[in-house]
């Protein structure tokens, strides 16, 4: 069961939005992001939904991987949507018994519920397309001016690279301890909440020191061939924007500048 | 009094695309006291297996009867099944966990719900069964060496006093000593106390000394299930399994083919040794 | 001078308390004397704790000795200046598999010390692929690491190490978590390299059978080096090596047996072929009488 926690959730097809470079992408996010509260009217989502839609047939991953991401936000959507649905002022739509439904609250809470839905789906188009590990050079190199500030950016992309490589090896290795215990008779499931935080004891212990052991072995083997931090490195993969990269900057400003426009009309 | 494995067969990803047997049909009887020996490759299902033997794993179809009774029965007591089906697992890194090497072996017979007393006379036994004396009691089982980790791992599986101890590749990674200490002491477990032994490891060297049995796994399925010497025989059909018979047997297979009166199930060092003397007299 | 070279290498391990005061101290290498030829294939063996692994890690400057000094191609280890040089020239191969594999992806990872090194990009793609093509794993490049066998993670390792373009590797006991598929994997791939490239190896390990082929093996025993000399001349003393919990491949150990026993066989019998070769005419030639 914890071998099918998966991370990243890449899906690996060939695309125009796959084949961007990753700070395309990153910037593309942010921009769609900021467009959804820029957007005041119903002139500003429709926009939206047709770049979002247009941006998913692009990439050529099947909607039902999309709308998976929803089912984790559903909760949050739910109560955010009532919220605004139930306590907010103006012209009374509906009344029954404490419970008014105003005509404002119904358009902002429809609002908020488009926007939630947009903003998730704007985001795994982003993590969909993009690997791992240009994920973490995107950010690298885009956050790179964080560098100025004594931010150590290519020591954290390291560690989240690092991270992304070890976290199904730990998985696997949870799975194993979790055996040995039970086979001593360890059990993990029944007792209260007091008896079950105890019973992680024989599990997080050498769970702990084998990562540590790890970190320690890998530290070794990374100076061994010659890791002394960012400066002076160079790139197997160094990221070069393309000609679809200038066309996708470009729709994303016109896009921006629209959204803001749009936010002035009706 | 035994372990009845029936129509076992266990699959990955059932009715998906991915669907694979890990198990597959597998059937075999091991009786009380006998020192199996269980081989195969990497990923031919030999782990699978013994995980089903103490219930680690529930099978997809089949029924696994220890001493007669079908441990997949509702209500079936699972957790007595494991300690008298003893694991012990490949890394003793997985399971050590306490702050001394006394406590820690102290863990299995305490998840029995014994009492104080019982539990600490299990653990001293335990501990002295793979020959940890008393000095050992108090250091701390992370800064103990390789071979005294395993030993202390086989020991808290040994203080539930199992009647099964099934071992999982114990001697990976030992230098010659450290191996040669622990299967000693495994074998000791098994002559002294008559107890029933399943041990999984890849040096059929091992296997030609100190199994009287060997099962032989490939593609989740039981390929062969015989005495060493016979299932050698067939070291042909192993190494296509990548699989390999002792250097020994080579070595008597080449006598025989030129000619040599030898007989064709000698396996270790002291049988061919004895073999090939006794021909070179006959001469 | 060799390319490695020690000399009167002294190393303690020091364990100290809280309040840094020295508690214990472990002498895990003492006045050890090695000097190893350009294109050698060097097997050290001994048991766990003999010292083999922390010889190992002196070689790569990954440990720097107590006392006495190791050059390698001329530079000594201590000098901070040539730290960088000497882990160009000795690459390392370490014992967990999992544990030295920096990148998702093989061909990341195998980059990844020609990207520390500062090597320009077009020239990592040609030292990646030259490095994936020497150790046969070429086909797995765009691979996982999790998803490879352990015999298969290793020789990533490896190809990891050649991108380095180093003139010896060192290899601590790269086989001792393997299956003896994966064990028989490496160690091809090893021997391959130091044949076809003329790479020099340290090969550190206990299974004998992987040293049977060296130019040269070392036997280690309590810090010290206790035997040195060619397979067959260390393999014919199997009761020394036995004293040093040691084992002999088996063709060997029954060659000395029946030798004991009064068969009229050379000393050091290697493999099965030479076992074959001598003792087959022995047979034949009483036949003939």
């Amino acid at each position: 069961m914890l071998r099918e926690i998966t991370l990243g959730q890449y899906y690996p097809v060939d695309s125009p939005v796959h084949r961007l470079d990753p700070r395309t992408k990153l910037f593309g996010t942010l921009v769609f992001l900021i467009s959804l509260f820029l957007s005041k009217n119903i002139w500003g989502y429709l926009l939206a939904t047709v770049v979002l839609a247009a941006v998913i047939r692009l990439t050529r991953v099947p909607f039902r991987f999309m709308v998976r991401g929803l089912k984790a936000i559903l909760f949050l959507l739910l109560i955010s949507v009532s919220f605004n649905l139930f306590l907010t002022d103006g012209e009374v739509l509906f009344q029954f018994w404490i419970f008014k439904i105003t005509r404002e609250g119904l358009e902002t809470a429809g609002f908020m519920a488009v926007r939630l839905i947009y903003l998730v789906l704007g985001s795994t188009i982003m993590t969909l397309t993009t690997t791992p590990n240009e994920l973490t050079d995107g950010l690298e190199k885009s956050l790179g001016v964080l560098n100025k500030i004594g931010v150590p950016v290519h020591e954290i992309s390291m560690m989240m690279s690092i991270a992304l490589r070890f976290i199904p090896i730990l998985v696997e290795e949870t799975d194993k301890i979790m055996k040995a215990q039970m086979a001593r008779g360890a059990d993990f499931e029944s007792g209260n909440l007091i008896q079950k935080a105890k019973s992680m004891v024989p599990l997080l212990v050498p769970l702990f020191i084998s990562a540590f052991r790890r970190a320690t072995d890998l530290a070794m083997a990374m100076e061994a061939r010659c890791y002394r931090g960012g400066s002076g490195r160079t790139k197997m993969k160094p990221l070069r924007y393309k000609s679809g990269d200038r066309v996708a900057y470009a729709l994303e400003f016109v896009y921006l500048a629209g959204m803001a426009g749009l936010r002035y009309l009706g | 009094m035994s372990i009845k494995v029936e129509h076992l067969n266990h699959i990955y990803g059932e009715g998906t695309a991915f669907e694979q047997y890990a198990l597959k049909d597998v059937n075999f009887t091991i009786e009380d006291g006998e020192f199996v020996g269980l081989i195969g490759h990497t990923g031919s299902g030999k782990s699978t297996l013994i995980q089903h033997l103490n219930g680690l794993l529930r099978a997809s179809s089949g029924a696994i009867y220890y001493n007669g009774e079908n441990i997949y029965t509702e209500g079936y007591d699972m957790k007595k099944l494991r300690s008298k089906v003893g694991l012990v697992f490949q890394y003793p890194e997985h399971q050590l966990f306490e702050i001394d090497v006394f406590t820690d072996v102290c863990f299995g017979p305490k998840n029995l719900g014994l009492p104080k007393t019982e539990i600490e006379a299990r653990a001293r036994e335990a501990l002295s069964q793979v020959g940890l004396d008393e000095s050992f009691y108090t250091q701390s089982p992370f800064e103990l060496s390789g071979g005294q980790k395993r030993r202390v791992a086989i020991a808290g599986v040994l203080a539930m006093e199992p009647e099964v101890l099934i071992l999982d590749e114990p001697t990976a990674g030992l230098d010659p000593r450290g191996r040669d200490e622990i299967l000693d002491k495994i074998s000791e477990l098994h002559r002294e106390r008559n107890m029933t032994i399943i041990l999984v490891s890849h040096s059929m060297e091992d296997m030609a000394r100190y199994a009287d049995r060997l099962l032989v796994m490939n593609h989740g399925e039981k390929a062969f299930d015989g005495a060493p010497k016979e299932v050698f025989k067939h070291y042909k059909e192993l190494e296509k399994m990548g699989l390999a018979a002792p250097q020994i047997t080579y070595v008597v297979h080449e006598l025989r083919e030129h000619g040599v009166d030898i007989a064709d199930d000698l396996t270790t060092v002291e049988e061919a040794r004895d073999g090939i003397l006794k021909a070179l007299k006959e001469l | 001078m060799g390319i490695i070279k020690a000399s009167k290498l002294i190393f303690d391990y020091v364990r100290r308390d809280e309040e840094d005061k020295v508690e214990e101290v472990n002498r895990a290498i003492d006045t050890m004397d090695v000097d190893i030829k350009k294109g050698d294939f060097v097997a050290v063996l001994g048991h766990n704790g003999s010292g083999k692994s922390t010889f190992a890690k002196h070689v790569n400057g990954i440990l720097l000795p107590t006392d006495g000094t190791v050059w390698i191609s001329d530079m000594d280890t201590q000098d901070p200046d040539h730290i960088w040089d000497i882990r160009k020239t000795a690459g390392m191969v370490f014992q967990n598999p999992d544990n030295q594999i920096i990148g998702n992806v093989v061909e990341e990872d195998v980059g990844f010390g020609p990207e520390n090194m500062g090597v320009p990009t077009d020239e990592i793609w040609k030292r990646v692929d030259d490095s994936l093509e020497a150790v046969g794993m070429t086909a797995y490049r765009m691979k996982s690491p999790n998803k490879l066998s352990g015999g298969q993670k290793q020789r990533v390792a490896i190809a990891g190490v050649m991108a380095m373009k180093p003139q010896c590797i060192i290899l601590d006991e790269p086989t001792a978590m393997l299956d003896p598929n994966g064990r028989k994997e490496v160690i091809r791939t090893v021997r391959e390299l130091n044949r076809r490239e003329g790479i020099t190896v340290l090969l550190i390990t206990h299974y004998m059978e992987e040293v049977v082929n060296a130019d040269r093996v070392i036997v280690m025993d309590d810090g010290k080096i206790v035997m040195d000399g060619t397979p067959r001349e260390i393999f014919s003393q199997v009761d020394k090596l036995k004293s040093y919990r040691l084992d002999v491949p088996q063709v060997t150990e029954l060659a000395y047996e029946l030798k004991k026993a009064g068969v009229n066989l050379p000393d050091g019998i290697l493999t099965r072929k030479e076992l074959m070769e001598n003792l087959l005419p022995l047979f034949e030639h009483r036949k003939e009488n």
